[in-house]
């Protein structure tokens, strides 16, 4: 009988733990709940401002699950989240799906870039103009030594070791913004490789491709292996230290991702983002190479998807949340590292489908 | 006469180091065997405990923090794991018993042998699947990531340990008693239920156990049900929930410090949770062998 006792109260003990915890936490507050799901990449970004939004609001509690951009485009289709982060924005063929079910509206929430990020132990500074880069990506190029390499960094003492090219190996829209600016830039990209979430990597082939999972994978590949290459999210190389390269931009200037060159090349295209009830027509490839003087050319947006009409305190709820986020969530303390603010041009988006949610 | 008594030596002598070579080496593959678990009791203790000790009790109580240098803590997700644990304990142990008794009483019968062969299958059935199975069958009808949607998967996953540890527990209960209890006029379900059942308790009891620290330990079957609150504690069980080890899965694909110090404050607290339920199957064990 022993056994039986014991097992009655290791029961009631998780039982009264159950029953306590919430109860001690909660106390019977009232607040509404809003809930979002999709892309990993912004997630960070969105944590912090949850935060810093529900210590302003404190009887409103939002909840992120992530999952990444696909799930998150899913469940909000079959209506289990309130709204959805995209990197990617939505295609036109589940646009049209969605508007079955009422008017969607689509708007950039935050800014992101891909670093190109390499380890040769004593090299910083790299400098790699567009066709060097299509072409280690190809593997044409073979060595680090390569005369096309050293032209561009006559000062640097580049090793004779072999260029191994770090990728991902998951399904990824990192890769997907990557590979499009390749084949914007490079016609032979373009026929041999194409874009897309995953893609055959000609250096694979040839025995000096690496896949990793997530940016996690590839910056783990990249810091233990010498003489690698790679592409991961900016908020990624900047949090492990990882050399970045200069990087050829459509003007011929050599420029590194940080706030200032991104911030440039979102000024620049800040025109060809789509109204907020016409998402679908926006393209990856809109703000790749973008022109200005010191813009970065590998930048993406990660846009926020949700409904016109919602139940009314929801409504109010998600109305706050993202007028909130437009206005002082762009400002420099909300914004965590790696991350860059909209451009106020991109801003008013948010704002215009704040006015029209109800 | 000496010398064969010589040649007599030599021969035991190599026998001896046969034996010996052949200890040793067992010696070193069973260290090898057990190396990885001690590597991750130890990194995690290691890695997890100056976490613990800073958070404190805001770690049990508290709710994610952003990126950066706070802690904060993984309440919801340590409400929703003993929730989980047991709703499907509530869902799956009872049909779980009887399926076992069912497999144990009619061990020749068509629908008998069938249901210890799909036991068994179950039992290695991936983890994901059951988990798009209660996607379809409890989210998407409810419109809602759910704390049921989750106990409903981990359900099917523990089921089957719990039903094949009931019914090898029944089988390992000596027939006499059984004879005896027939004999004295007892019904079928008598039987089962006032004597076998209380003579292999130990048996089923180790299997309700394992299959509890199963749900526990699962990550893949939450991943489309419970959504993975980490703001809210519990809202009711048609709601969205938290749970440690999908918490411990979203919060390392991230590059910030904290949050792979929040990851490993909480793998050591489903350590924690685990040894509780373990420890006391070992005791368990061991009263049996005395």
């Amino acid at each position: 009988m022993m056994a039986n006792k014991r097992f009655k109260l290791s029961l009631l003990l998780i039982l009264s733990i159950l029953i306590l915890l919430p109860m001690c936490a909660e106390k019977e507050k009232k607040y509404i709940t809003i809930s979002g799901s999709g892309a990993t990449f912004p997630q960070p970004q969105l944590e912090k401002w949850i935060t810093e939004f529900m210590k302003e609001y404190p009887n409103v509690k939002i909840e992120y699950y992530g999952g990444g951009s696909g799930k998150g485009l899913n469940d909000f289709k079959k209506g289990l989240v309130d709204f959805a982060l995209s990197d990617p924005p939505v295609k036109e063929s589940l646009w049209r799906e969605l508007e079955k079910k009422g008017q969607v509206l689509q708007f950039p929430i935050i800014v992101g870039a891909i670093a190109i990020v390499y380890n040769i132990p004593g090299v910083d500074d790299l400098k790699l103009s567009k066709d060097v880069l299509v072409d280690i990506f190809l593997g044409k190029i073979e060595y680090w030594d390569d005369k096309r390499i050293k032209e561009l960094n006559p000062d640097k003492n580049l090793p004779h070791e072999k260029i191994i090219v770090v990728h991902r190996s998951d399904s990824s829209g990192t890769t997907e913004v990557f590979t499009t600016y390749l084949s914007l830039i490079s016609d032979e990209w373009k026929k041999k490789v194409g874009s897309g979430k995953v893609v055959d990597w000609p250096v694979d082939k040839l025995g000096r491709g690496l896949g990793g999972r997530g940016n996690q994978g590839v910056v783990a590949i990249l810091k233990q292996t010498p003489y690698t290459i790679g592409y991961v999210e900016l908020a990624y190389a900047i949090k492990e230290n990882l050399q970045i390269a200069y990087i050829e931009n459509a003007e011929g200037n050599f420029v590194k991702p940080n706030k200032d060159t991104i911030k440039e090349a979102m000024e620049n295209v800040a025109a060809f983002v789509p109204d907020i009830t016409r998402g679908y027509e926006e393209k990856v490839e809109m703000f790749l190479n973008a022109k200005g003087k010191n813009s970065y050319p590998i930048v993406a947006f990660s846009h926020m998807i949700v409904w016109k009409d919602y139940p009314d305190e929801k409504a109010e709820v998600i109305k706050n949340f993202i007028r909130w986020i437009m206005t002082k969530g762009q400002e420099d303390k909300y914004i965590v590292t790696g991350y860059v603010s909209l451009p106020t041009r991109i801003a008013e988006l948010g704002l215009k489908a704040a006015e029209i949610i109800e | 006469m000496k010398r064969s008594k010589i040649k007599m030596n030599i021969i035991t002598n190599k026998r001896k180091l046969k034996e010996k070579i052949f200890l040793i080496t067992i010696f070193i593959l069973s260290f090898l065997t057990i190396l990885p678990l001690f590597h991750i009791l130890i990194s995690v203790f290691v890695k997890g405990f100056p976490v613990l000790i800073k958070g404190g009790i805001d770690f049990l109580t508290g709710t994610l923090p952003p990126p950066g240098q706070e802690l904060g803590g993984i309440g919801p997700a340590i409400v929703g794991t003993f929730l989980l644990v047991f709703l499907s304990s509530i869902l799956g142990i009872p049909i779980a018993v009887i399926a076992g008794i069912f497999a144990y009483e009619y061990p020749n019968s068509f629908i008998g042998r069938g249901t210890k062969l799909l036991l068994q299958i179950m039992m290695e059935f991936p983890t994901i699947l059951v988990g798009l199975f209660a996607m379809y069958i409890v989210v998407v009808p409810l419109g809602t990531y759910s704390a049921i949607a989750g106990a409903f998967a981990l359900a099917i996953i523990i089921m089957p340990y719990v039903a094949i540890a009931t019914e090898e527990a029944l089988r390992e209960v000596p027939k006499d008693y059984k004879e005896a209890a027939y004999s004295l006029g007892l019904t079928k379900s008598q039987v089962i239920f006032r004597v076998l059942i209380k003579i292999a308790r130990r048996g089923i009891l180790t299997g309700i156990l394992i299959g509890m620290a199963k749900a526990a330990g699962e990550t893949a079957p939450l991943l489309f049900t419970i959504g993975g609150s980490t703001r809210v504690f519990f809202e009711g069980i048609d709601k969205p929930i938290g749970a440690i080890p999908l918490l411990i899965y979203n919060l390392v694909q991230q590059p910030y410090e904290n949050y792979h110090q929040i990851a490993w404050g909480a793998a050591l607290l489903l350590l924690l949770i685990y040894l509780l339920i373990f420890i006391p199957i070992r005791l368990k064990l061991r009263e049996i062998k005395i």
